[in-house]
């Protein structure tokens, strides 16, 4: 036989804490859990679509007018070159037809009443040797007060002047010598010009790396002297401004 | 209750749903629809956006051109000459129109009153039936802009303009020979217009003008003259040619009559030809140079060979050769150019031989067709070579040539025998150094020493010529022309003498005896005083062309001097 109390004693024991006002259907808790209509969002689609269409709108017609008032413009001026050079070109058929050597003769004729004689082949002669002459006078001149100024100038002068020529032809002389042939330039020279650059890259290398240790109390004491006396000469600051 | 709860509960789920979906495809339809319109929006926008790069990128001329007056101009080169001066521009002319059909009997009426006022030179009457009759006709062709704007602020709507490119040459008569004609489409049909009409149509190069190698002024002075000439000495037409011997650069070329080339006339008279490019001639004893030269070339005389017992006339077949005048009869061969023996002449040719004395012309390229920057050229006509041929072509007849040519065979002569080629167009100057030697510097020193005694000594046939300070030297020509019998006068002028730079040559077509005309010679040994002759009836090259080429270089001598004094170049 069934022993109930064993099948009783089964069942789950009663939930003292149940409540059955608690636990009756809450409408608006199950209305809530159905899902809302998307009005929000489906207005803000459109809102943003008509907006940008009335953009566009706005901006094709902005364009489009800009567009023909740049055409009206180019227009304008493609008809106003066109117009002046319509007129140059007239001006210089005028011109040449006033000045035809035809109308020139004609004019003279009627308005000069004197007879034009040709030049000789003896006056022109004469024209070139005139030239010739004041070319020789002035080349003279200027050697002359050359020669002056070099004479008022002292022994001393002088022979520096000469000394620090002949130096300077002889150090020309030397580079010329040097630079003529690169392969035979000297290690030494070559390891100095090695060396220079190397020290002007490990420069440009520190200005990159902390460029404040660049600026210095004496370069920028130098840098105010320098504009104060622009501002005084009337320089710009700014080159180029 | 709980069947009806479940009922609620299932409708009222479901019905959203439903409703939901409804909504959807509402959307769904706006979407497309908003698709649609962006669309067409961003089309717009791509295409207004790739006119404002067209318009950015094109080059000015691509758009509005139409209304523009000059841009729908078929462009055409100007041509300058040497020193930039325009011979040959566009305009933009205008034909007027008349539409009758859009009047209406007083509208008719009042634009005849109004034409009449404007335009007194129009025959009233014609236009009166052309009104009347006709449903469009032409009332102006190549009107200025000035004048169609008369017509135009008439204010008639019956009237039509056609605006079309013209060109229009400034200097009129100066150049029509050289610069020929455009037609109605304004392509050339002549002259430089027509040779260089590819060039001038080149539209990588519409701003450059065409530079020619002519100088307007020389080319004004030598007209002049060559018009003076034809009151003094009567002839029909005149020809005339100034090239520089080194390069053969033509620095004028005139030939009379000419024709004002804006007024557009059909010019079909034989009397308009280009006498130095087209017109082929026997030119006489200019000739006799070139007789003289294949002698010293060939080694067969010197300047000193005496030819003894020359007669008063030679027979040769059915020719009887006789001499201009009379002469002594032994003659050196210089004596024989300076006094322009033809005798001599023919003795010294026959001393040549027929195949060299061919040969030395044909180097000069006499007797082919010259090339050159015209289209009007002419050809030599061809003969047979025999022994009459070489006695005749010794003193110049029986054998044509066209002036051009004559003048590049004495600036062969001249320059040390270096080989030229004549041009009109300007271009680098080359070096005669570089170009092709055909006769030696020896024979070029002795003939210009010839030609200049011709013109200096006082036997000579061309004293008039004798210009002081140019050392002109040249050789006179006198011919009879085959159709009229009528004469042909030629002088072939090189100065300076002692080194060439320019060859003149000066022809004239038919001239009469000057008895009116006052000849003055210069001082000299015959004439102390110098001397004026007036009453003189001989019709010789010496007494004609020599005088007109003598005035031009005494007109154009001191351009060149100068010009080449500014260019440090000694004349």
């Amino acid at each position: 036989m069934i022993n109930q109390e064993k099948w009783i004693a089964s069942l789950p024991i009663k939930n003292t804490r149940f409540s059955n006002i608690k636990n009756q259907l809450d409408h608006d808790r199950w209305i809530n859990t159905i899902p809302k209509k998307n009005v929000h969002s489906s207005m803000n689609k459109y809102f943003l679509i008509t907006i940008l269409f009335v953009c566009g709108l706005l901006f094709v017609s902005a364009v489009k007018n800009e567009t023909r008032i740049l055409q009206k413009e180019i227009n304008n001026l493609e008809t106003s070159i066109n117009a002046i050079k319509y007129n140059l070109d007239q001006t210089i058929i005028d011109n040449e037809v006033i000045t035809s050597p035809e109308n020139i003769s004609l004019l003279a004729k009627e308005y000069l009443n004197i007879y034009l004689v040709s030049y000789k082949r003896s006056q022109i002669k004469q024209i070139k040797e005139e030239v010739k002459k004041s070319n020789e006078i002035n080349k003279t001149k200027k050697e002359k007060i050359n020669k002056e100024k070099m004479k008022n100038l002292p022994a001393n002068i002088k022979l520096k002047v000469a000394k620090r020529i002949e130096e300077k032809k002889t150090e020309i002389r030397k580079l010329q010598a040097l630079y003529s042939n690169p392969k035979l330039i000297p290690a030494e020279i070559k390891t100095q010009v090695a060396n220079q650059i190397e020290e002007k890259k490990t420069e440009l290398r520190n200005i990159y790396r902390s460029p404040k240790n660049v600026i210095t109390l004496e370069k920028v004491g130098k840098w105010s002297v320098v504009q104060v006396v622009k501002v005084f000469l009337g320089m710009p600051i700014i080159p180029g401004r | 209750m709980e069947n009806k709860k479940k009922s609620f509960y299932f409708e009222d789920y479901a019905e959203p749903e439903l409703t939901n979906n409804n909504k959807f495809n509402i959307v769904k339809v706006s979407l497309n629809r908003v698709a649609f319109l962006s669309f067409i929006f961003f089309s717009l926008l791509l295409i207004f956006s790739v006119k404002i790069i067209y318009l950015s990128l094109a080059s000015e001329k691509s758009f509005y051109s139409n209304n523009i007056k000059k841009d729908f101009v078929k462009k055409r080169r100007d041509i300058v000459d040497r020193h930039g001066s325009v011979l040959a521009t566009n305009v933009i002319l205008y034909d007027v129109g008349v539409r009758p059909k859009l009047l209406k009997e007083k509208e008719k009426k009042n634009l005849l009153i109004k034409l009449s006022l404007l335009f007194p030179e129009l025959d009233l009457n014609k236009i009166r039936n052309k009104l009347d009759k006709k449903d469009f006709f032409s009332i102006g062709k190549r009107l200025t802009p000035k004048i169609k704007d008369q017509f135009w602020l008439m204010g008639n709507k019956a009237f039509v303009f056609d605006p079309s490119p013209s060109r229009i040459y400034p200097q009129k008569n100066l150049f029509s020979h050289v610069l020929g004609q455009t037609d109605d489409a304004n392509e050339g049909i002549s002259g430089v217009e027509k040779f260089f009409d590819k060039n001038l149509n080149n539209e990588d190069k519409i701003n450059l003008p065409l530079s020619l190698t002519l100088d307007s002024n020389l080319q004004h002075l030598i007209r002049r003259e060559l018009v003076n000439a034809e009151a003094d000495f009567h002839n029909i037409g005149s020809g005339a040619i100034l090239m520089n011997v080194e390069n053969g650069e033509i620095l004028s070329l005139v030939s009379l009559p000419d024709y004002d080339l804006n007024q557009r006339v059909s010019i079909s008279d034989n009397i308009y030809t280009n006498k130095i490019t087209l017109g082929v001639y026997e030119l006489g004893s200019v000739f006799k140079t070139f007789t003289i030269a294949a002698g010293l070339e060939n080694k067969v005389i010197n300047s000193n060979t005496i030819f003894k017992n020359l007669k008063n006339n030679l027979t040769c077949d059915k020719y009887t050769i006789n001499e201009h005048d009379k002469l002594p009869k032994n003659l050196s061969a210089e004596q024989i150019l300076i006094r322009s023996s033809n005798i001599g002449a023919v003795r010294i040719a026959q001393k040549v031989g027929v195949e060299k004395y061919r040969d030395f012309l044909n180097s000069l390229e006499l007797f082919d067709t010259i090339n050159f920057d015209l289209e009007e050229i002419g050809t030599p006509l061809p003969f047979k070579w025999g022994k009459c041929k070489l006695a005749t072509s010794s003193y110049g007849h029986g054998i044509t040539t066209t002036p051009l040519q004559l003048a590049r065979a004495y600036a062969i002569l001249g320059n040390g025998g270096y080989k030229i080629k004549p041009s009109i167009l300007k271009t680098k100057t080359k070096s005669l150094k570089k170009k092709e030697q055909i006769i030696s510097n020896k024979t070029s020193n002795i003939i210009n020493s010839m030609l200049r005694k011709i013109v200096s000594l006082d036997e000579g046939t061309a004293n008039f010529a004798d210009i002081k300070g140019y050392d002109v030297g040249g050789k006179t020509g006198t011919a009879l022309k085959y159709s009229s019998k009528e004469k042909l006068n030629t002088f072939v002028a090189l100065f300076p003498a002692n080194r060439p730079k320019y060859v003149l040559l000066v022809m004239l077509d038919e001239p009469k005896p000057a008895p009116n005309f006052v000849y003055e010679f210069l001082r000299s040994e015959k004439f102390p005083n110098g001397y004026k002759h007036k009453g003189e009836t001989r019709n010789t090259s010496g007494w004609n062309t020599v005088v007109v080429a003598g005035k031009i270089i005494e007109k154009i001598g001191p351009i060149l001097a100068i010009n080449n004094l500014e260019t440090s170049i000694n004349f």
